[in-house]
């Protein structure tokens, strides 16, 4: 088990900047979570710590001990692959020792971890077949067993979970996690899954662009979003993002909303829009933010009410999206099921902006912080 | 339904058809196989039969002097020994020169696939050339070329001249079955702690058993029946059996013993004919391979 320390780092291809400036540290039994949609660098900044690709500047740090330049076999790392990358003429038991074998350790030493392995990922069964006679899950198995084997320092999953069907995906996230509780390991995890990044994270490090948006726990990026981009990417259904003026009422900036009425609303930091009297912003507001009329909130500082018309319903089971437009944008709300909501039909939706965020519009970078 | 006179017109159709197809591919067969069974029948004629009866009626008594004759006693200029020494000094060549070429192949192929370096792109389109230079092209700088490596006139230098040109063929065959490999495979061993040539034959020589088998039978066929760098390049004792059996056909004393020369032929196509025998599904499946990999 071991810290990473990424200073600095950058990637380019002739002109063409990979990674623009990596900055990620995290703590030795850290599970980070490189997210972002495809071609942000993570993958890249993944084979970068594994040592498969040079980075063009910049340090890596395993163990405190600069491994920049160090081959991938002496950084003492393991890595999942997304096609699990299983050796197709080896059974699976041989799969799991070569990595072993090729460190010199001896025959019996490789039997025992293999047992320990197999039974704490139960494959024991499977231990005499070729990856071609296993399921997807059951290859995905295997190929964390023989990360496991060698008990490296660090474990890099590269989107380790896509190549399964959606049933099996949630119950190897599960898996994971435990393991990670289990063992305490280190792991960096790339993937364009927010909620696998969401559910399984310790850390969360959202990439567009070959740069890091935002670092920080689940929670503070689901509910701090540094900036447009993160606020889009993370959650889902995606966070609302309404056009609305700034208005002033008795000297406290609001922001109007226009609906089936026009009204203002209040916002938690209205120092942060004093300036922008007169401005359109952006104002971020999550679909569980916008719900039925529910009487417990009722009168509290920054809730709301007002009638919107619906578009459209969408049952989900536990709750029934309903989407309805306001200031011309489409708006995604989360209601109670037994909510009566006929599509053309006005009805009272409750308005909670304790935890709103502003954006600008055009750079898309956060205002009230 | 089965009177239904629609379904019965469709069926005699559709066995006229059937008719027509197994004609043609008979008559296919009958003008490919033709030229086999003319040469095995006249090999199995005395020379008056040969001389007297006509090219397809079927021999009186069957003689084998005449493979007797072609195998061991048979003039080729001025020697007198049949084809079997050359037909050794064939397999001399053939054996180590598609050994190594098929080896080489696999490394380049190997290398051009699933290590890319910059420019490995371009060494593969220049190596690519090398399947459209014509064999005439290349005699008088490859005599020079011999000549001064000093192994003019040799088993050593016909093996080289076949490796050299085969290497092209191969590294093709090599690099487009290794193509549809995975690099992740590779990445997974670098990072277990496997180096270039544990990679090679720990993992991907094993899974190459298809194009092993295609590669070997085509290089095996190309070389074994190699004519031109043979009659070129070897020298009096390292004649491969192409060149000899030339000779046998262009050397006669009186009478022209077709028998013989049949004989001689048939021989000197046994090894070819029987590697495409014993492998020629692998060839088919090592072909498509790849292609239609799940």
């Amino acid at each position: 088990m071991a810290n990473l320390t990424i200073d600095n780092v950058k990637k380019s291809y002739g002109k063409t900047e990979i990674l623009k400036g990596i900055n990620i540290s995290i703590e030795a039994g850290e599970f980070l979570i490189l997210v972002g949609p495809s071609g942000c660098g993570k993958s890249t900044l993944m084979n970068s710590i594994a040592g498969l690709e040079d980075v063009t500047e910049g340090r890596i740090l395993i163990d405190d001990k600069d491994v920049t330049y160090t081959s991938p076999k002496d950084r003492d790392i393991a890595m999942v692959f997304q096609s699990y990358a299983l050796y197709p003429n080896m059974t699976v038991e041989q799969n799991i020792s070569f990595g072993l074998e090729m460190r010199k350790v001896p025959k019996a030493d490789r039997d025992v971890e293999i047992q320990r392995v197999a039974e704490l990922l139960q494959i024991s069964h499977l231990l005499d077949r070729k990856p071609a006679q296993l399921s997807g899950g059951q290859r995905q198995r295997v190929a964390m067993g023989r990360a496991l084997a060698r008990r490296p320092q660090l474990y890099l999953f590269d989107e380790p979970l896509s190549n399964l069907d959606a049933k099996l995906r949630v119950e190897m996230r599960t898996e994971i996690k435990k393991l990670h509780k289990k063992l305490g390991t280190t792991i960096v995890y790339v993937t364009h899954d927010q909620i696998e990044a969401m559910t399984l994270a310790d850390r969360i490090a959202v990439m567009k662009d070959g740069e890091v948006q935002q670092l920080g726990t689940p929670q503070e990026i689901y509910d701090n979003p540094a900036n447009l981009f993160v606020a889009g990417f993370m959650g889902s259904p995606a966070m609302n993002f309404i056009p609305a003026k700034v208005v002033d009422q008795n000297g406290t900036p609001m922001l109007e909303l226009a609906a089936n009425t026009t009204t203002a609303i209040p916002f938690p930091r209205p120092e942060s829009l004093k300036s922008r009297i007169g401005e359109t912003v952006l104002l971020g507001l999550r679909p569980e933010m916008i719900t039925e009329p529910q009487p417990h909130k009722e009168g509290q500082e920054f809730v709301m009410t007002t009638g919107v018309e619906v578009e459209v319903t969408e049952p989900m089971g536990a709750d029934t999206m309903i989407i309805t437009r306001i200031n011309d944008a489409e708006i995604n709300c989360r209601s109670n099921p037994s909510y009566l909501a006929e599509p053309g039909s006005v009805i009272d939706m409750m308005f909670d902006t304790s935890k709103a965020v502003i954006f600008e519009p055009k750079t898309g970078h956060r205002l009230d912080i | 339904m089965k009177n239904n006179p629609v379904a019965r017109k469709t069926s005699g159709v559709s066995k006229v058809l059937r008719i027509a197809l197994y004609t043609v591919l008979l008559a296919m067969a009958f003008f490919y196989l033709m030229p086999l069974v003319i040469m095995l029948i006249t090999s199995l004629k005395d020379s008056e039969e040969v001389r007297n009866g006509t090219l397809l009626s079927l021999p009186a008594y069957l003689h084998f002097d005449s493979w007797t004759k072609a195998w061991s006693g048979a003039c080729t200029g001025s020697t007198c020994t049949g084809i079997s020494p050359y037909f050794l000094n064939s397999f001399k060549i053939v054996i180590p020169a598609v050994a190594i070429s098929t080896l080489l192949g696999a490394i380049n192929g190997y290398v051009i696939s699933l290590w890319k370096f910059r420019g490995s792109d371009l060494f593969f389109a220049a190596l690519l050339l090398g399947c459209f230079i014509p064999f005439q092209v290349v005699l008088l700088p490859m005599a020079q070329t011999l000549g001064w490596l000093g192994i003019a006139s040799s088993t050593t230098g016909l093996v080289f001249v076949h490796v050299v040109y085969g290497v092209a063929f191969t590294t093709l065959f090599f690099r487009n079955f290794y193509q549809s490999i995975p690099g992740e495979l590779v990445k997974a061993a670098r990072l277990d702690g496997a180096g270039f040539f544990t990679i090679f034959y720990r993992i991907i020589l094993p899974v190459s058993t298809p194009i092993i088998v295609v590669t070997v039978i085509w290089q095996f066929t190309q070389i074994w029946n190699d004519f031109l760098f043979g009659v070129a390049f070897s020298g009096f004792d390292s004649q491969p059996v192409t060149v000899a059996l030339n000779n046998l056909v262009n050397t006669s004393f009186g009478g022209k013993e077709y028998n013989v020369d049949m004989a001689a032929a048939i021989i000197a196509a046994l090894p070819t004919i029987v590697v495409y025998v014993l492998a020629g599904k692998y060839f088919v499946r090592g072909l498509t391979a790849g292609a239609v990999k799940g």
